[in-house]
């Protein structure tokens, strides 16, 4: 989503939210990452005014005053949050490792295959399909990419071919390079 | 931690979050990813000035990297992550004087981009600084209303110290 993406090009117009918005966001946000709840108030404070970020191929993407960019989202899917508050926060999304060998390819934007989520240094949670995931490495620390399911956990160990997750924010894409937008 | 605790949802106890990562300043990317950058020697002469712990880890976890990679035949192309070209052309700030009107004149700033200043931060720096209109007005170009250069030589060292006085230079009058 964000291989090709650069901060000047693609971002047409940045706007202030409208408090009901905000609430709106807040809620859904609450109810896919119910993980959140106790963090809430400090991600997104409520006297704090956020502002979206549109950009080409209908990405939105929120941001708080200080400009940090936080959660993302392509048409009306799910937010996703950026790797970056992901780091911060590293526990309320399910989480798929992928082993070694993969991490170079999901580094340079390729979507998961299933047997790199299969083969012994790989690790799923149980998710049905279309779950934000956190992609991350055998032996690694922190995340290292954002996607979405595109099996159920089950289904990826059943049929061990094609795309498992859909790789949507990885490391040093255009969204990572970003710079906090003032 | 155990590989089932790793993935194991909700916060933890005894972290206090948000917890701080560090990230590489040569890649960005959290330290232990910096291995699969293709710039890797960079980004180790980088945490060797910087954070020479982590540094010895590094050390210790690859004893014969070079070898290896010698080895093997390598062609772009497959899971190659390209490196972002940084534009390291010549850092250098222009000055120059255009003509406004009869008797009037403007200065014209450029090539502030290179030392990656906010052009509009700037533009409404000078604005303050001098008293006068400052706009943004091209991709790498900044219009004073006012002549100022001999000022300006001045205030952007002072400003920004990384731009040295030498850096500046002045092209004379140009037409707009």
């Amino acid at each position: 989503m964000f291989k090709k993406f650069d901060e000047k090009d693609n971002v047409s117009s940045v706007l202030q939210l409208k408090s009901s918005v905000q609430k709106a966001i807040r809620v859904k946000l609450l109810e896919s990452y119910p993980h959140l709840e106790n963090f809430i108030d400090v991600v997104l404070p409520k006297k704090d005014s956020l502002r979206i970020i549109k950009c080409h191929d209908h990405i939105e993407i929120i941001v708080n005053s200080n400009g940090e960019l936080l959660f993302f989202r392509q048409r009306d899917s799910q937010w996703m949050p950026t790797l970056k508050l992901f780091h911060k926060y590293p526990f309320f999304l399910p989480m798929h490792q992928v082993d070694k060998g993969a991490i170079r390819f999901v580094l340079s934007g390729a979507n998961v295959m299933c047997p790199g989520l299969t083969s012994p240094g790989a690790k799923m949670t149980d998710v049905p399909t279309d779950t934000v995931v956190a992609i991350m490495a055998e032996g690694k620390e922190h995340a290292l990419a954002i996607g979405k399911t595109a099996l159920s956990s089950d289904d990826i160990a059943k049929v061990n071919k094609g795309i498992g997750i859909e790789n949507c924010h990885y490391l040093n894409d255009g969204l990572w390079q970003m710079k906090p937008v003032k | 931690m155990s590989v089932e605790d790793k993935l194991k949802q909700g916060p933890r106890d005894g972290i206090s979050y948000p917890m701080q990562v560090v990230y590489c300043g040569n890649c960005s990317m959290p330290i232990e990813y910096c291995e699969y950058y293709p710039e890797y020697e960079k980004c180790k002469q980088w945490l060797e000035v910087n954070l020479p712990s982590e540094f010895e880890k590094v050390k210790i976890g690859d004893d014969n990297p070079v070898e290896e990679e010698k080895k093997r035949q390598k062609r772009g192309g497959k899971g190659m992550i390209k490196t972002k070209k940084k534009e390291d052309g010549p850092k250098q700030v222009y000055v120059s004087r255009a003509p406004r009107g009869k008797k009037k004149s403007v200065t014209v700033v450029t090539g502030l981009n290179s030392f990656d200043i906010d052009l509009k931060v700037a533009a409404k720096f000078f604005g303050t600084k001098f008293a006068c209109g400052s706009s943004v007005t091209g991709d790498d170009e900044i219009v004073i209303q006012g002549d100022v250069k001999d000022d300006l030589f001045d205030v952007i060292p002072e400003k920004w110290p990384e731009i040295d006085e030498d850096l500046i230079e002045y092209l004379g009058d140009q037409k707009r």
